[in-house]
C-alpha cells in the first residue's frame, strides 16, 4: 500500500470537499492534541477527570457526565484482532486493494477499526497482536494504521 | 373513543436500476406512480410531504430536497414538509415520521417519497460516496465502506455459529429468484448457487452476489389517518406497530460481539408488542439484506428462528414460499436493488401490494401481517409492521 492514500482527492489545493482526512490543527479541530500525540508515535484518547469514563474516539465533552474536564491517556501498546477481512473489490478512489481491515480490541476495553499496513494478508489471524504504525497523509496530516507485532 | 390509527392509502415505485435519469426525474416518476395507484387522491389534496434521501448533496450536488421534491410531485405543502435522513434506514424513518405527524394532529395525510441517485457516471465515485455515512474523522478516513464491515460481521458469525459461505449464498439465490417476478427490480434473471459462489470476491467471505446492488430508484406512499384512509380506499393497509433504536456510533461503539445484534432483538420485541403479535404471526417480510449475512442475522433477531440457526433457516427453505415466512419477495436490497433513501419506502410499497392481493405471481397467499425492517448500522434499526385490518 502506498502511503499517500488520499492524494487522488485533491482536485484543487483550496477545495477540501472530497478529502476524507480530517483537519488536524488547532484552528480547525478541538481534538488536535490527538494528532500531535500521533506525530510522536503515541496513540491516545480522552478520559473524563470527573467520572473516569474513557471513550474511543476522543471527545471534548464527556458523554457519561457532560463534564468538559477531559485528559489525554495513552492506549496500551498492543491490541488484539477480533475480526478482519481483506477487501479486494469496491475500494474507493485513493485507496489501493488489497486492504486488510481489522477490528482491534485493547485492554482498556476500547475497539478501533483500522487497516493493517506492511502486512501480508495471508499472515493475519484472529487473536493476533498488532501495534501502531503512523502514516503520513497529504497536507502534513497523519493517520493511525496498525501492523502485526513482530 | 378508539385509538387513532394510520394506514397506507397509495403506493408507487419507479423501475430500479442504472437509470438514464436525474435525481428529480426519479422523484417525478415515483410521484406519478403513487398518484396513479389511487385515483381518489390528487396532488392538490396533499398538504404534508416528506422526502427520504441520503446523499443528494454528493450524487446530485443538490441540498434542500424537500421543497424541490414536493414541487416536482405537484404538491405545495401547507401543514408539514421536511427531509428525513437516516442513511440506509431513511425510508422507514420517513414513514415513521409521517406516522408521528399524523398521530400528533399536525396533519391527517402525508405523502412520503424515498429516492436515491446512486449511479453517477464514475463508478469510483459511487464507492467514494459510500464512505459518507460512516464516521469521516475516525473510520471513513481509511476508506471504510459497508462491504468490509459486513464481511467482519460474517467472519464473527461464521466463527461463533458455524455459518457457511454456502448458507450466505443461498440468501442471494433466493432473493435473485424472487426478483424474477418483480418487473421493477434491478436484476430479473435469477441466480444459481454456483453463480453466487463463483462471483468475484469483494471482501472475504463476501462475494459480489452477497452484496446489495448499487441502484437508482424511487418509491412513494401516501399515509393517512384511519377515517380519511377509509374515504380514499376500501383496502387501507394499517400500520400496526413500529420501533426504532440506535445503540452506538461509530461502528466500533456497537456492542463487541458483532455476530449478535441485541438492539434489533429489542426493537423487534417492542414493535411486536405494539402490534399485539409475535414473530410467528408474520406472513411476509422485507428485511434489510444489504449483505447476505445481514438477512441471516435478521431471521434470528426478529425471532423467525433460534439464535445461531439463521444459516440453517434459509438452507431449509423456511424463508421462501412454503416456509415459515416469505422473506424479501421483491428480491430485497440484493436483487431489487438498494437506492438508500428509497429502500424503506420500497418495502412499504411491497407491504401495500402484498396486503391488498395485488402482488401478482409473487403474492404471498392469504398474507395478513407484513414486517418491514431497515438498518443503518449493526446497532441501528427501524421496523414497521403492517396488517390488513
Amino acid at each position: 500500500m502506498k502511503e499517500k492514500t488520499t492524494e487522488d482527492y485533491i482536485i484543487d489545493p483550496d477545495v477540501y470537499i472530497c478529502d476524507p482526512v480530517p483537519q488536524q490543527t488547532p484552528d480547525q479541530n478541538m481534538v488536535y492534541p490527538f494528532y500531535d500525540h500521533l506525530r510522536d508515535n503515541r496513540l491516545t484518547t480522552t478520559r473524563c477527570k470527573d467520572c473516569g469514563h474513557i471513550t474511543w474516539p476522543p471527545k471534548i465533552v464527556c458523554t457519561e457526565c457532560m463534564s468538559d474536564q477531559l485528559e489525554w491517556e495513552d492506549f496500551p501498546p498492543t491490541g488484539k484482532i477480533y475480526a478482519f477481512t481483506v477487501q479486494v473489490g469496491g475500494v474507493p478512489p485513493g485507496f489501493q486493494a488489497p486492504l486488510v481491515y481489522a477490528l482491534i480490541d485493547f485492554d482498556n476495553d476500547l475497539r478501533i477499526i483500522s487497516p493493517l499496513i506492511d502486512t501480508d494478508p495471508d499472515d493475519v489471524h484472529v487473536g493476533d497482536e498488532v501495534v501502531l504504525k503512523v502514516v503520513e497523509a497529504p497536507r502534513d496530516r497523519v493517520l493511525f494504521f496498525f501492523k502485526l507485532k513482530k | 373513543m378508539g385509538q387513532k390509527r394510520v394506514a397506507l392509502v397509495a403506493a408507487g415505485i419507479t423501475k430500479f436500476g442504472k437509470r438514464k435519469a436525474t435525481f428529480r426525474d426519479l422523484i417525478a416518476e415515483a410521484g406519478k406512480a403513487t398518484f396513479d395507484s389511487n385515483k381518489n387522491i390528487s396532488p392538490k389534496d396533499v398538504k404534508a410531504f416528506i422526502i427520504s434521501t441520503v446523499y443528494p448533496e454528493r450524487s446530485a450536488f443538490q441540498g434542500h430536497p424537500a421543497p424541490l421534491a414536493a414541487e416536482w410531485c405537484g404538491v405545495r405543502p401547507t401543514e408539514f414538509h421536511e427531509r428525513v435522513e437516516n442513511q440506509c434506514g431513511s425510508g422507514t424513518s420517513a414513514i415513521r415520521t409521517a406516522y408521528a405527524a399524523i398521530m400528533s394532529g399536525l396533519t391527517d395525510l402525508v405523502m412520503v417519497v424515498g429516492v436515491e441517485k446512486v449511479m453517477v457516471p464514475s463508478h469510483k465515485e459511487i464507492f467514494l460516496n459510500a464512505m459518507a455515512g460512516s464516521d469521516r474523522e475516525w473510520e471513513s478516513c481509511f476508506g471504510v465502506t459497508p462491504p468490509p464491515l459486513f464481511a467482519m460481521v460474517a467472519q464473527a458469525h461464521m466463527q461463533k455459529f458455524g455459518t457457511t459461505e454456502e448458507q450466505l449464498a443461498l440468501v442471494s439465490v433466493k432473493n435473485h429468484n424472487h426478483s424474477k417476478t418483480n418487473p421493477y427490480a434491478h436484476h430479473q434473471k435469477g441466480a444459481t448457487l454456483e453463480q453466487v459462489m463463483t462471483s468475484r470476491l469483494i471482501a472475504a467471505p463476501l462475494k459480489l452476489f452477497d452484496c446489495s446492488t448499487n441502484t437508482d430508484g424511487a418509491a412513494g406512499v401516501i399515509v393517512a389517518l384511519e377515517e380519511r384512509a377509509k374515504s380514499l380506499t376500501d383496502k387501507p393497509v394499517y400500520i400496526l406497530g413500529t420501533a426504532q433504536i440506535n445503540d452506538g456510533y461509530p461502528w466500533v461503539a456497537y456492542p463487541k460481539d458483532w455476530s449478535t445484534w441485541p438492539s434489533l432483538r429489542f426493537a423487534a420485541q417492542k414493535a411486536y408488542e405494539m402490534a399485539g403479535i409475535g414473530p410467528k404471526d408474520v406472513d411476509v417480510a422485507e428485511v434489510h439484506d444489504c449483505f447476505t449475512i445481514s438477512e441471516i442475522i435478521e431471521y434470528e433477531e426478529l425471532g423467525f428462528c433460534k439464535k445461531g440457526e439463521g444459516g440453517r433457516f434459509v438452507e431449509d427453505g423456511q424463508s421462501d414460499y412454503g416456509g415459515e415466512v416469505v422473506v424479501n419477495p421483491s428480491g430485497g436490497l440484493i436483487a431489487c436493488g438498494h437506492p438508500f433513501g428509497a429502500t424503506g419506502v420500497r418495502q412499504a410499497w411491497e407491504a401495500y401490494i402484498q396486503l391488498r392481493d395485488e402482488a401478482g405471481t409473487r403474492q404471498v397467499k392469504g398474507a395478513e401481517i407484513f414486517l418491514g425492517h431497515n438498518l443503518s448500522g449493526l446497532g441501528e434499526h427501524h421496523i414497521l409492521i403492517y396488517g390488513r385490518s
